[in-house]
């Protein structure tokens, strides 16, 4: 039977999944920041109280513990990192800073980008002085065209030193090609600062953070990773220290951002950014199995931000290539997780030129928070816009933990936008809220389009603490007509982080030519591939037989980057063989990266008589772990529940409020039916059923919501039923 | 004898049924407002509220973006792939209406002639027509567009047989088949040797491209996989443009859609006539010059005087330099809209939805055959050059209207660099591909400095916001020549109070190829044409160095102690035995260099802001810790104080230094109207080329004191080819000799 234990440390949550046998227990405690292990034992603790046990006990029985967290993602914004040296090819010491030019807009919103006069790049984190030039240069080919000056090395290594620097990141131009040089500086600095001396320095080579091509995405992502290693080296050893000591005996997971997980001594800081969101998509996935559904948008609101992310039945995992972490783009290999800046604090204002009502993407955040916060915020936002349309309780938010000032927010409404639009306040606030629902709207649906997908097909999958709120608006807009609640969902990324697999991702730059149109002949030199598949699968079995799982369980998949002609798109293709032994597995390749370029761009827009070529050969190396299983369907129909309340609520397109019942969400059943329009309560979140919409409570909190109707149909309906009564708010 | 209504139609009608060639409309070319409002548009928006249309312009916004996206992801052109290229709606009449915010705006802005080409001559022509499942290909940009490099595919999108709007993808493609590889061929003397001139056509019908144009179009250039690919892309993305406006318009209803993309504009108009009426009333002179064709060094002025009174803002280009018969540097009228636009829409409103009707209500004068007017005859492959550096010199104007305007809506900013430093190449691969296109270095100009910050290094396109760079290794896999050195170049920077970004340097060099040359299409090596702003310094000016005769990679494997890394080191220590060492205008025709041989450039800067000597120490010294600054600049420019070894800074004496160094210059200045006598003439000196007014703006000179022309009665000038210049000189030479 599974004993699984799942973590997701957020910023001031630590969320836990503790499965037990056939007991899914989910616990939160407050994060401690200073030591993280504290805030966990806590979280466990709790679910240990509820199995009976003790953690001893517990611990010393689970065949895993699994970590996500964002304790990265936080080095970054508050800058405690150490300071970085960076050693590069004489010559490219302006590369890091002049980021490919673009990088002033990386993780900034389109508007932000757009404002040139005011473009500035982040404050780096290399600063230009840290940044030191060696004499060597290899070409593409991996052919030395300038020796490595092993004197100007030693001077320039230290120059950095002298100058603070307590850890080295090389990056050489072409180091992928031929690391021969990177490897030596290695050397070198081993060999003035030798690793049994006080004054030793970690050193960071860039082709074993990347694999890949790209010499400015490549040199940040290996700063970055240097950045976090040490704070996230010691917080995660002291975490697992704490397990051991409390009778854990096995190498606790960490999770990745490229969908798997791996013990400590196989991870890289940098795949533990955006673990937590990414551990969500992987519980996704599971559901849509277990559910039956075959296409999912995974869709995370809170207070800032919208995680969007995908999950397909065909198997198709979708990576991004080339992510942004925090505002550096970069090029490891991370699972497609969307951000978009819209949530709750997003702050509304009024758009003089077209007399209307944008939406973000500033937000007011936790501090000070909407306007009903009571905390000094001046500006309305989207939860403000709520907390008026009657969607919110103001004694019950967040647990009850905070108390909304419905006056606050009518009175930023009115000064900010109503007053001057001359519309009332209701009006605004069903703006705001119409408003929001488009943006993200349009940004899923954006997401969606140009992966090849009609949102239309999809099941909306919404958690988070503004997801339930918002999902029937944001459904209505996409033209979706089912919203999946999933269960556990106040610890979805705890929860996903439990239903990971252990994964390894190997790959390799190659210029290789399926179809070569100079020479107009089709690829032969099957061994080539061949023996680099074989070389990338080696490579991911030594690091999974390392963490102790059996050479039967490891499972592999190929996946090549391919593009037409010169495109700069790669697209990556899961190959459906292994192995090429003939010109027939060739067209295989072909075809299959035909279709999905077709399926991706629309009809016409292949191009294989420009040229087929393969630029990276990707392997996942992995093993498959027993899923948690969640109850069946409920089917049998319950007795409709009586509502704790009812109160008057305002909807899009419903002129007059409705006196929409509210319901406890502990006091209703699996299989309860309930209509919209209608609020639940839980102590989390408030789901917003609105008109034209039915929901069926599911197990484990989880909730089917189904359009009862055409769409706008019982919109209509409301709207006559509402006028011919004259219903008022009372 | 006067006629009759009736009898002009007739007339226009007979002249347009016998016209023997529909070539460039000026009527379409001259007209950079708005259509009128049709009776359809106005119902539609009398039908449509407000906030439904604030939905629909963000859906639409949305697929703008998808499809520029889209063409970054499928495009193979370097254009395409670094950010040199745009989606667009247009309304049913052709204005521009909500285009995407990545990308060049300008191409949007400037491609709406040609569409309201397509639609004035081919909309009701029997033999073209415009039909659902129609997509339409120019590039000619006589027709409009910004040069002919640039190709651009639109789609009309119909709903129920009514044209609704139309979607138009741009990419700058480069190679065109001109003269030289690349597309910005320097030695084209007529628009014959500009490549590929394709005004306005049918590229496909029924969604399917017309295979006999398609292989006309691949048989006229060095690219045809290129050309083949790249149309391709487009339509694909005008198709997704139209099957997302198709859905759109069946969520929201057609007369929403119409509303929408009409009053985007209409509002955006009324609200640019709010903005400029908080502006001061006044008018604000400034010129620049263009300090060589490509060729020859001669000074090309472009004059620039805007009023602004009331809501109306006039800009007048009176007394620029006539047009060149035989030189490229021209510029159509229609690339100077589109440069306006994006001047308003990047460096005052960025806030303002991407459309024209930012410059619907401002007064264009440009007098016709002036180098920013320029007629149909005349070539225009280098127009980029003047283009670009009239943002520069827009923002200037901008910074002395905004100081004092009750509302500024972003920074305010000094000039940012705007030549074009990149390297046009072309040649044959180490794969064996012919390939001529130009670098993505020209994506890096320095921005300049900020009221309140310094400028950022090569950060941007001056006309396009998220222009990239790219990776150099992944160029090295696809192309033969190799950047050995991209190090900002020390001491280039925009002095002030605020300084301005610095530029890379580009030291380049070529191996493995059979056949390998490059061009450069950049002024501004004798004179800048980036100035600073309330008393910062304008940007340096720089030569092309050539090291020619030697093969580098050979030193590299024999003597690696001889390489240095900076065009500086480089000229001035000659380490390589044998080479020759020359520098020349940064205006280069296309060259053929051998391997190993190294062509050297460097960005400039962006323009400073405020003086120099309140410049804060601690700024100064981080620069110089940053090796962008040296010793001398410190200490000379800034009038620091500091111990060399510490860079510890002496306050005391460096406020001492600078107070000495104001008190120096009341020494050295001279009372205004004395400067005035000492320094202005009547006339140009004889020895200098000078094309322009000369302080009266309606006389223009065109290379002498004695050639002058009357500003309303242009004409182009010729100029002899160069070659046969230096034949004439070498033989007078010898002459002497004999």
């Amino acid at each position: 039977m599974m004993k699984r234990i799942s973590v997701d440390i957020g910023g001031t949550f630590t969320d836990c999944f503790l499965a037990w046998e056939d007991q899914y227990l989910e616990t939160k405690a407050l994060t401690t920041h200073h030591n993280l292990s504290l805030g966990f034992m806590d979280a466990l603790k709790q679910g240990c109280d509820k199995l009976g046990l003790g953690v001893r006990t517990v611990l010393s029985q689970v065949s895993s513990v699994r970590y996500a967290t964002t304790l990265g993602t936080n080095t970054l914004i508050e800058r405690n990192g150490p300071s970085v040296g960076l050693l590069t090819t004489a010559g490219y010491e302006s590369s890091v800073p002049l980021s490919r030019g673009r990088g002033y807009g990386e993780g900034l919103t389109p508007t932000e980008q757009a404002n040139l006069p005011s473009a500035k790049r982040p404050e780096p984190i290399v600063p230009m002085r840290m940044i030191a030039g060696v004499r060597e240069r290899i070409d593409y080919k991996g052919e030395v065209l300038l020796p490595l000056d092993e004197e100007d090395v030693r001077k320039q290594v230290r120059l950095l030193i002298n100058r603070g620097a307590q850890v080295l990141v090389v990056s050489l131009m072409n180091s992928v090609a031929n690391p021969i040089h990177e490897k030596r500086i290695e050397e070198i600095i081993i060999e003035e600062y030798p690793s049994n001396m006080l004054g030793a320095i970690p050193v960071i080579l860039s082709h074993l953070v990347v694999n890949r091509k790209g010499e400015y995405v490549r040199t940040t992502a290996t700063i970055l990773d240097a950045y976090l290693h040490g704070q996230m080296f010691h917080a995660l050893s002291t975490l697992e220290l704490a397990l051991k000591e409390n009778g854990y005996t096995k190498p606790m997971q960490v999770v990745h951002n490229s969908g798997g997980m791996a013990q400590l001594n196989s991870t890289h800081s940098l795949q533990t950014i955006n673990s937590g969101p990414i551990a969500g998509i992987d519980a996704a996935e599971v559901i849509a199995e277990q559910f039956k559904l075959n296409k999912l948008i995974c869709m995370d609101i809170g207070g800032t931000s919208c995680d969007i992310g995908l999950v397909v039945k065909d198997g198709t995992r979708f990576y991004d290539f080339n992510p942004v972490i925090d505002r550096w783009l970069v090029n490891i290999p991370m699972v497609n997780l969307k951000i978009i800046g819209a949530g709750g604090g997003s702050i509304a204002r009024l758009d003089k030129i077209f007399n209307t009502i944008e939406v973000g993407p500033n937000s007011a955040g936790s501090d000070p928070g909407p306007a009903c916060y009571d905390r000094g915020g001046l500006e309305p936002t989207v939860t403000d816009a709520d907390l008026l349309l009657g969607y919110l309780d103001p004694d019950h938010y967040a647990g009850g933990t905070i108390k909304l000032n419905k006056k606050r927010s009518e009175l930023v409404v009115s000064d900010n936008i109503s007053e001057e639009m001359d519309i009332s306040i209701i009006d605004a606030a069903k703006q705001i809220k119409e408003k929001v629902d488009s943006n993200m709207a349009d940004a899923i649906s954006t997401e969606l389009r140009v992966k090849g997908y009609d949102p239309k097909s999809f099941t909306l999958l919404a958690y988070g603490g503004n997801g339930t709120l918002h999902c029937c608006g944001i459904a209505d807009q996409l033209d979706i007509n089912q919203i999946l609640v999933p269960p556990f969902s106040p610890i979805f990324s705890a929860l996903g982080a439990g239903m990971m697999s252990q994964l390894h991702i190997h790959e390799k730059n190659v210029y290789i030519n399926i179809y070569d149109v100079n020479k107009r002949s089709l690829f032969q030199d099957y061994e080539s591939i061949n023996a680099i598949v074989e070389e990338l699968e080696s490579k991911g079995r030594e690091d999974l037989l390392r963490q102790g799982v059996e050479e039967r369980d490891i499972q592999f998949r190929l996946e090549l980057d391919m593009r037409y002609g010169n495109q700069v798109i790669e697209s990556s293709v899961i190959c459906p063989i292994s192995r090429l032994k003939n010109i027939d597995d060739v067209f295989q390749i072909i075809s299959t990266f035909r279709e999905n370029f077709r399926a991706r761009f629309g009809e016409g827009s292949e191009m294989p008589e420009a040229g087929i070529r393969v630029s990276v050969i990707r392997v996942i190396s992995y093993v498959q772990h027993e899923p948690i299983y969640f109850n069946k369907e409920i089917t049998e129909k319950r007795e409709q529940p009586v509502p704790v309340r009812e109160q008057f609520c305002y909807f899009i397109d419903v002129e007059k409020p409705i006196l929409t019942p509210v319901y406890d969400i502990n006091r209703i059943s699996e299989g309860t039916i309930i209509q919209g329009p209608a609020l639940i309560d839980s102590s989390n979140t408030t789901y917003l059923i609105e008109p034209g919409w039915v929901l069926k409570m599911g197990i484990q909190g989880s909730a089917l919501i189904t359009r009862s109707n055409r769409k706008g149909q019982d919109k209509l309906l409301y709207r006559e039923k509402y006028f011919s009564k004259g219903v008022t708010q009372g | 004898m006067t006629q009759t209504n009736r009898e002009q139609e007739l007339v226009e009608k007979f002249l347009q049924d016998n016209a023997y060639f529909r070539g460039p409309d000026r009527e379409i070319i001259e007209n950079h407002g708005l259509e009128p409002i049709t009776d359809r548009e106005k119902k539609a928006i009398a039908n449509t509220s407000d906030e439904k249309m604030s939905i629909i312009r963000s859906r639409i916004q949305a697929v703008a973006t998808e499809a520029t996206e889209m063409i970054m992801q499928l495009g193979s052109a370097p254009g395409a792939k670094w950010g040199d290229l745009t989606a667009s709606f247009y309304t049913a009449s052709g204005d521009m209406t909500l285009g995407s915010t990545k990308g060049i705006t300008a191409f949007a802005t400037s491609s709406q002639y040609a569409l309201k080409y397509t639609i004035k001559y081919w909309g009701k022509d029997p033999n073209v027509g415009i039909r659902p499942g129609d997509a339409f290909m120019h590039n000619d940009a006589r027709y409009g567009g910004v040069h002919n490099a640039d190709q651009s595919v639109f789609i009309p999108i119909f709903h129920k047989g009514e044209l609704v709007a139309w979607g138009c993808c741009i990419i700058h493609e480069g190679e065109n088949g001109a003269v030289e590889p690349g597309g910005m061929p320097v030695i084209a003397e007529s628009k014959f040797m500009e490549g590929l001139a394709i005004s306005p056509i049918k590229i496909a019908e029924k969604y399917n491209l017309r295979n006999d144009i398609v292989t006309f179009l691949q048989n006229s250039t060095r690219e045809p996989k290129l050309m083949l690919q790249d149309i391709k892309t487009k339509l694909s993305a005008c198709i997704r443009m139209q099957k997302r406006m198709e859905e759109i318009i069946e969520e929201f209803g057609v007369d929403a859609v119409i509303a929408t993309l009409r009053k985007t504009l209409d509002d955006t108009d009324q609200e640019v006539r709010r903005r400029i009426s908080e502006w001061q009333d006044g008018t604000v002179r400034t010129f620049f010059v263009l300090d060589n064709t490509g060729r020859e060094n001669i000074m090309i002025k472009v004059n620039l005087e805007v009023e602004k009174k009331g809501d109306t803002l006039s800009i007048d280009f009176s007394g620029s330099s006539p047009e060149f018969l035989n030189r490229a540097v021209n510029v159509n009228l229609s690339v100077m809209h589109g440069m306006i636009a994006v001047g308003f829409l990047y460096y005052v409103w960025p806030d303002l939805p991407r459309n024209q009707a930012v410059i619907n209500s401002f007064k264009i004068k440009a007098h016709s055959k002036s180098v920013v007017n320029g007629s149909d005859d005349v070539p225009v492959a280098l127009a980029i050059s003047i283009a670009e550096s009239m943002v520069s010199v827009l923002q200037q104007i901008f910074g002395k209207f905004l100081y004092s305007a009750e509302r500024r809506y972003t920074r305010i900013i000094s000039p940012v660099y705007s030549s074009v430093d990149g390297f046009g190449y072309g040649g044959v691969t180490q794969h064996g591909e012919i390939v001529g296109n130009i670098s993505a270095d020209i994506n890096g100009m320095p921005s300049g400095a900020r009221e309140d910050m310094d400028g950022e290094h090569s950060i941007y396109l001056t006309s396009a916001a998220m222009a990239d760079q790219g990776e150099q290794e992944l160029f090295e896999e696809e192309l033969p020549w190799i950047h050995l050195s991209r190090r900002i170049f020390k001491d280039n920077q925009g002095f002030g109070k605020y300084r301005g970004g610095s530029g890379f340097q580009q030291i380049v060099s070529v191996k493995g190829s059979p056949f390998w040359g490059l061009q450069s299409v950049t002024p501004a090596s004798r004179v800048p044409m980036v100035s600073g702003l309330f008393g910062g310094y304008g940007c340096p000016v720089y030569p092309l160095a050539r090291v020619k005769g030697v093969n580098v990679f050979k030193i590299m494997q024999e003597h690696p102690e001889l390489f240095e890394y900076s065009i500086d080191e480089i000229m001035n220590t000659k380490p390589f035995e044998g080479g020759t060492y020359n520098t020349r205008q940064k205006g280069m025709a296309f060259e053929q260099m051998q391997e190993g041989e190294l062509y050297m450039q460097t960005q400039g800067a962006g323009g400073g802001y405020g003086d120099v000597l309140d410049r804060d120490p601690n700024m100064v010294i981080k620069d110089l810790e940053d090796q962008i600054i040296s010793d001398y600049v410190s200490q000379n420019i800034y009038h620091v104080v500091y111990d060399p070894e510490t860079l510890v800074i002496d306050v005391e004496a460096t406020i001492k230094k600078r107070q000495q160094e104001r008190e120096a210059r009341k020494k050295r200045g001279v009372p205004y109207q004395e400067f005035i006598e000492r320094w202005v003439t009547e006339r140009p000196p004889g020895h200098l080329p000078w094309y322009g007014s000369w302080g009266n703006n309606k006389n223009v000179y065109a290379g002498s004191p004695d050639n002058v022309m009357q500003v309303d009665h242009l004409q182009p000038v010729t100029l002899p080819d160069p070659k046969d210049v230096r034949i004439a000189e070498l033989e007078r030479l010898l002459a002497e000799r004999n």
